[in-house]
């Protein structure tokens, strides 16, 4: 739209060009340097504040978050601001996977919802549709502080950013304390072989550690990918174009997978996201990796396991410990009528206010992805939630060390990754490796290899 | 062969009927069974899962006063109901047209309203948004009552093909010879006869509507326009949590009406049939 | 009778409407008139921009150039190495259900021609399957074949019939295929078997009285009177569904979405993998047409079949 282009041009000068190109080559070449050094535009005197429109109409598309009253927290401050400045606001609340095909018919018909909220890479997936909105995150970076690398990374696309970062839902192990001192694991493992001795003495109570490699939207992705960078493996090399699973990390990754399996990990091809929610809430298993939704619900709805249910972060691998997190940011779609408005509202919702109040009524199921909701009372104020505040530093995204992408994207619904060790765990944990490393090579290859 | 007696109809017809509601039904009963059963009772499989120990109506009225399930139920009948309307009305001509007249271009006409079929809705619904937009029907219930005859005419128009070829030529013919025009030959005695199989393809016309989700999703954005699966889902499973006493609740109200419904009408072009006629 | 033909004893102006309405070709448009209007204005658009899709490297959001076979190229090579398993397990799926839904369709519709007590509701209860929504109650299915929780395996075991913990039904790549089957056949057969019964309708009832006085047997009638009168209904029904089998999406979406490791892999689901969550719409249409010449084969041979003067 004109006018929205015209309003970032006019928060342009020279030297944050000058910074901004600066910055975007050197992202391109060495990812980590911009993840190290912070962003280079921290304070602009130029930034805008952007106004809302009286008698605009609004509507945000977003996931039906699993905690309820959150949802409702957020419709309740988008109305009470939707009131204070004369503006119609809707939320509609989608699941994840309606999500995607509303985004993509958006998209193509060039005409829909004014504010998406963008799962995973999308904002590299549909550029063209996002509007640039580097003044605001600015403003937002300038009063919370630095963004999480992971929303980053996602949300800025050839140095601009397409989306405003919104949330992290941190994904942990929850786990039977009473199991396990019944098995005799003092502890949640620290690393991941621990996690194959753990395993071991679980499986004797019956009730094994127990984890989806199947097609499941969020677990697969958030135990597996971890796996494989824990040993050092990866999909593609950081330059985002050289297919790199066929390699020796990868296959060490795939062996202590076995080793787990074999020692009493039981992994589940056919186990989409609710399963291991409802296995745990069922007592067959004594630990899984999840979003806070498990705990959570035992300790607001179902009352069986809350004292004996506890979390822990991530295990280490021998190159390092890595966490992946369900990473929402939001976007203005460019055919919004009325982009200022959307914009304003945004920041509101993410005025630190507000959005503190949102999550505490989330109850630990979401992070906030700026420097000034680190420490977040909310995490404190339930000591088994630690994990989840854990998860978050070490969290990397899909196709790291590459920088998402289209094609990371595509590897990514195509659970290349989480198939591969499928495969390779199949029968008890004697399948193929070499025709499992072989078949992600090929499915990879056909997507960063496509013109 | 296998009599009339009780015995002969117990082989030939009861045991394979009880057989297969058997396995028609048990999702059903399962399904019931699991609306019925308390939030302590869905997870708890050390006991028989088939039983309900300590049954609540909580579910059904949660999603009858909490949900907007009342208003999806209607927008899905009208919709279902005015789609199967339009397209009953086009494929009934077009069905009679392409089976019984001769004339050049039958054939591709046919062909052609056929293949379109052959592109999936899940390629379909990204163009087909873009018509909607041009039309100003979102979030419209027209949108999906002008949408769904797409894929419900072509349906219709060969089945209906199918049943008119199945009535005997000269029926028509002797009509014809009477004097009568073609229209009032199709009017008066094949319609009617056909009547079976347009019966036929209304049920499965609504049923294909009452079915639909794709477009339903795409197109419909506030809650109240919504239909059944696309509410249904939407607001009953978050995240990760699905909240399977009202989901099943909701499954059993949104078909077993409709079935009840649909039996008065098997009953109606079934009733034809004499007694005593050989049956097969 | 005289030589005055009826022509000579109505007024000229109804003369010349007969007459008009009386030959076929422009009966013939007029009655496809509403049908091709109402496709002409929603369905002919969608219709060649998929095509077109398909002939492109389009993305979601940009129109993409004209890359003529490229995408079909791409999938036929099976360069990502799953179009292959997904083309086979298509053909697998739809050939083994249609077996089942046309045998049970058949089945199910003679059994429902019979007067027996209930009537109203075994043929409310047949139906049940066909007509919830699908999403709705491939969600139960996936709750009752969850090795957790599956009510069927809970029934195996605790009858005998199995060793706990009973097959695990979507998490072995076989099991999985069988399940999606299974599934599809409960939702499939009543479609068959309502066609199938509405078809039986139109059947005069003196050939069968004529064919019992004449000595013939039950099978003998169901054979040489029931099954070539059914013809025309059986070809279409065979093919609208072999068709909709060979695109069905939603189901085996949410009971698998290709799980485990690509074995349940579809056409249409990984059509819609590629288009639309991955963005690369070109070549999902690709994949999602690539039945397309052989299917407009089949179409026309039963037009062919159907429209053939008896």
């Amino acid at each position: 739209m004109p006018k929205a282009r015209k309003k970032a041009k006019s928060g342009w000068s020279r030297r944050k060009f000058l910074q901004t190109a600066g910055v975007a080559v050197a992202t391109m070449a060495f990812p980590e340097i911009l993840i190290s050094c912070g962003p280079q535009t921290s304070t602009t005197p130029t930034a805008t504040i952007p106004k809302p429109r009286k008698g605009a109409s609004i509507r945000l598309l977003q996931w039906t978050s699993f905690v309820a009253r959150a949802d409702t927290e957020f419709k309740r401050q988008a109305a009470e601001w939707g009131d204070a400045n004369g503006v119609t606001v809707a939320i509609e609340t989608v699941t994840g996977d309606q999500l995607q095909p509303k985004t993509a018919a958006a998209v193509e018909a060039n005409s829909g919802p004014d504010i998406i909220q963008m799962q995973y890479a999308w904002p590299h997936l549909y550029t063209n549709s996002c509007v640039d909105l580097t003044n605001d995150v600015n403003i937002l970076i300038s009063k919370l502080g630095k963004p999480d690398p992971v929303n980053e990374a996602y949300c800025k696309v050839d140095g601009v950013w397409r989306a405003m970062p919104y949330t992290i839902v941190p994904n942990a192990w929850s786990y039977r304390t009473d199991y396990f001192t019944q098995a005799g694991v003092s502890a949640f493992p620290t690393t991941w072989d621990e996690l194959t001795t753990a395993a071991g003495k679980l499986k004797s109570t019956g009730k094994p550690i127990s984890q989806t490699d199947g097609h499941a939207y969020g677990d697969s992705l958030t135990m597996w990918n971890p796996v494989l960078w824990g040993f050092g493996g990866k999909e593609v090399n950081a330059d985002g174009k050289t297919v790199a699973i066929n390699s020796q990390e990868t296959r060490n990754a795939i062996k202590w997978a076995q080793g787990a399996v074999k020692a009493g990990f039981v992994v589940h091809p056919e186990w989409l996201d609710p399963d291991n929610n409802q296995a745990y809430h069922a007592d067959r298993i004594s630990g899984t990796l999840n979003g806070a939704s498990i705990y959570i619900r035992e300790k607001v709805e179902f009352h069986h396991y809350t004292d004996v249910t506890n979390n822990a972060p991530m295990p280490a691998g021998p190159k390092g410990t890595f966490a992946m997190n369900l990473i929402f940011n939001h976007a203005v779609m460019k055919w919004s009528p009325d982009v200022e408005t959307a914009r304003a509202m945004l920041l509101y919702l993410m005025d630190k206010t507000q959005y503190m109040k949102w999550t505490t009524i989330a109850a630990g199921y979401n992070a906030g992805p700026f420097d000034a909701f680190h420490n977040d009372p909310v995490f404190a104020a339930d000591p088994k939630l630690k994990a989840f505040q854990d998860v978050v530093a070490p969290g990397k995204w899909p196709g790291w060390p590459a920088l998402p992408s289209k094609k990371t994207a595509q590897s990514q619904t195509q659970f290349i990754v989480a198939d591969m060790f499928a495969k390779a765990l199949a029968n008890g944990g004697t399948g193929d490796i070499e025709a499992a490393v072989s078949a992600a090579e090929t499915s990879l290859k056909a997507i960063f290899e496509r013109p | 062969m296998i009599g009339d007696s009780l015995a002969g109809r117990a082989i030939r017809i009861y045991i394979p009927l009880l057989l297969l509601l058997v396995v028609t039904l048990f999702p059903f009963y399962w399904m019931a069974v699991t609306s019925f059963k308390s939030a302590s009772e869905l997870f708890d499989f050390s006991v028989s899962p088939l039983w309900v120990r300590d049954p609540t109506l909580a579910w059904y009225q949660h999603l009858l006063t909490q949900t907007n399930f009342p208003r999806w139920a209607l927008n899905t009948a009208i919709v279902a109901i005015v789609s199967t309307l339009i397209s009953l009305f086009c494929s009934v001509l077009a069905g009679y047209s392409l089976a019984r007249l001769r004339y050049r271009g039958a054939d591709s006409i046919g062909w052609g309203i056929f293949v379109t079929y052959l592109v999936p809705p899940t390629l379909l619904f990204l163009p087909l948004t873009f018509v909607i937009r041009e039309l100003h029907l979102f979030n419209n219930l027209w949108a999906l009552i002008l949408t769904y005859p797409t894929f419900l005419i072509p349906f219709c128009t060969w089945m209906l093909m199918g049943f008119f070829k199945g009535i005997p030529h000269e029926l028509e013919e002797a009509a014809l010879v009477d004097g009568a025009t073609r229209i009032q030959a199709m009017l008066r005695i094949a319609i009617p006869l056909a009547v079976p199989g347009i019966l036929a393809a209304a049920l499965f016309a609504f049923t294909l509507s009452w079915n639909e989700f794709l477009y339903a999703l795409i197109f419909m954005n506030d809650s109240l326009v919504k239909t059944i699966p696309v509410g249904v889902t939407q607001e009953l499973i978050h995240g990760d949590e699905f909240f399977w006493g009202e989901l099943m609740a909701a499954a059993l109200l949104g078909s077993v009406p409709v079935a009840v419904l649909y039996s008065f009408f098997v009953d109606y072009f079934v009733a034809g049939m004499t007694a005593g006629a050989v049956k097969g | 009778m005289g030589t005055a033909t009826r022509a000579d004893a109505v007024p000229v102006w109804h003369q010349r409407r007969v007459r008009i309405y009386d030959r076929e070709a422009p009966l013939g448009y007029l009655l496809l008139l509403p049908t091709l209007i109402v496709l002409g204005i929603f369905l002919l658009y969608p219709f060649l921009f998929g095509i077109w899709l398909s002939i492109t490297d389009s993305e979601l959001g940009n129109v993409g150039n004209f890359i003529g076979l490229g995408n079909y190229r791409f999938e036929f090579r099976n360069t990502d190495g799953v179009f292959y398993e997904a083309l086979v397990n298509t053909f697998l799926y739809t050939g083994v259900t249609t077996v089942f839904k046309l045998g049970l369709g058949l089945v199910m519709a003679l059994l429902l021609n019979q007067v027996f007590p209930f009537r109203r509701f075994v043929r409310a209860a047949l139906l049940l399957p066909y007509i919830i929504p699908t999403v709705l109650s491939y969600e139960a299915w996936r709750w009752m074949f969850d090795p957790t929780f599956s009510v069927i395996n809970w029934l195996l075991v605790n009858t005998h019939l199995m060793h706990y913990p009973g097959p695990n039904w979507l998490g072995v790549p076989a099991n999985a295929m069988a399940a999606l089957m299974i599934v599809n056949v409960w939702r499939g057969t009543p479609f068959y078997a309502i066609a199938f019964l509405a078809g039986m309708q139109v059947i005069p009832v003196d050939l069968y009285e004529a064919a019992r006085v004449d000595g013939a047997s039950r099978r003998q009638q169901f054979t040489n009177i029931t099954i070539p009168l059914l013809r025309p209904v059986l070809l279409v029904v065979l093919l609208l569904s072999t068709i909709l089998t060979f695109a069905d999406f939603q189901g085996p979406f949410v009971l698998t979405n290709g799980a485990p490791y690509n074995s349940t892999q579809l056409l249409s689901i990984w059509a819609y993998q590629w288009g639309i969550p991955g963005g690369a719409i070109g070549l999902g249409a690709a994949i999602s047409l690539v039945l397309f010449p052989l299917l407009t084969l089949v179409v026309a041979i039963v037009l062919f079949m159907l429209r053939r003067p008896e």
